[in-house]
């Protein structure tokens, strides 16, 4: 599980869970209050993963974190609702964070569509409180991800992962974010028995077979 | 007859979510709604309230996919079906005030349903989709049944998001269809 939330994620203003309030000011700035946050939302994260959102209380969340009840209120004012969407956002902005980071190395648009998307199908398949959630929650986690949602989600990856993908795509590029994301959705909520998108030569087969063809007015999407 | 009353009471059910949502739905309120006894709607629907809820859903998540297997009936070739499909969904999501109305209000009562139907919303795109992809010249190295599972996909895709097409406009839907679905699956 991703909660690798780096210090210098300043760029990632728009990394916040579409549907959140603004997150706790500090959590990713460089003070020192920044660690205590972190530290109090991936306690919360490996709490949800655990038991899901309904059952985990501030209390565990605290002794999970080593620290108060009064210190987690401190941070999160706003109680287990301001945590938890603070905490979402978090993961959310890791996993983008990653799925640049995967871009970066590529040689080709081919091989750039297919590391990201399986960084983030994996990722999204190993998250256990996502997992959690989606299994025993699906009330509280669908309504973030649902129809208007997944608007906001589409052109937040590619104003974000877009450019990481531009030397290959152009253009074209944050289209070509917006077409992994879809494949990555598709099959993380509609499993196939035949294709996982974790599996590298069942996601080179999508991505040359469908997601190149509809980028290829950009001469060098074609290795 | 028994099924037209029951037909009766989900109708009745969905009436009641348009007017004071899926939480606030009783079983009283869709009886009245119904004009029949509390007695009747309990008989059909042993489990009560929430049996009455998620049936009411599957009703109407039913109606949609025989509306769109009816609007594909005369379907042609590939590229104007996809536009076709992708029109009736986008319009009849739309136009369904209860659904509007509830999606805005309560989702959270109402998506878990709607979520479990992917498969079978799947099912019914491919099933219309795959004598259409077979009579079509397919790029090498796709097997109709691929394509139809790619395009099944992206139609329930673009059924949860438009992203950055614009479903108002037929030459949006067009230049999605002609030139970003259709290159990797039909031929030149």
């Amino acid at each position: 599980m991703v909660v690798g939330v780096s210090a210098k994620l300043t760029d990632v203003d728009n990394g916040r869970h579409p549907a959140a309030p603004a997150p706790p000011r500090a959590w990713r700035s460089a003070l020192p209050a920044v660690g205590l946050e972190q530290q109090i939302c991936a306690a919360a994260v490996r709490l949800v993963a655990r038991w899901g959102i309904r059952k985990t209380t501030i209390g565990d969340i605290a002794k999970e974190a080593g620290c108060s009840r009064a210190t987690v209120y401190r941070a999160f004012p706003g109680g287990k609702t301001e945590l938890l969407l603070a905490a979402a956002a978090g993961e959310h902005g890791a996993l983008l964070e990653g799925v640049a980071d995967r871009a970066a190395g590529a040689v080709d648009g081919e091989s750039a569509l297919v590391a990201v998307i399986t960084f983030a199908a994996h990722s999204v398949s190993e998250h256990g409180g996502f997992q959690f959630v989606l299994a025993h929650e699906p009330d509280i986690v669908l309504p973030l991800l649902g129809f208007g949602e997944q608007d906001r989600l589409y052109a937040q990856i590619a104003e974000l992962i877009g450019p990481h993908l531009e030397p290959f795509f152009g253009g074209q590029a944050g289209w070509a974010a917006e077409w992994g994301a879809r494949a990555v959705l598709s099959y993380e909520f509609n499993p196939s028995p035949v294709v996982s998108l974790t599996d590298e030569a069942d996601t080179r087969r999508i991505v040359r077979q469908f997601l190149l063809p509809a980028l290829s007015r950009f001469p060098s999407a074609h290795a | 007859m028994v099924d037209d009353g029951r037909v009766r009471v989900l109708d009745a059910a969905v009436a009641c979510f348009g007017r004071v949502g899926i939480a606030k739905t009783t079983v009283e309120d869709v009886a009245a709604q119904a004009g029949v006894a509390r007695a009747s709607v309990y008989r059909w629907f042993p489990g009560g309230r929430d049996q009455l809820v998620v049936d009411a859903i599957g009703h109407e998540v039913g109606r949609f996919f025989e509306g769109l297997e009816s609007e594909m009936a005369g379907a042609t070739d590939l590229a104007t079906s996809l536009e076709t499909l992708l029109m009736y969904v986008h319009r009849t999501l739309l136009d369904h005030a209860v659904l509007q109305r509830v999606l805005e209000t309560e989702p959270e009562r109402l998506l878990p349903h709607l979520s479990e139907a992917g498969p079978a919303f799947l099912q019914v795109v491919a099933a219309v989709l795959l004598p259409i992809v077979a009579e079509a010249s397919l790029t090498p190295g796709v097997t109709p049944a691929e394509a139809t599972d790619w395009l099944a996909r992206m139609v329930l895709s673009f059924t949860a998001s438009q992203g950055r097409w614009d479903f108002t406009d037929t030459a949006s839907i067009r230049s999605l269809v002609r030139e970003e679905l259709l290159p990797g699956v039909l031929s030149e």
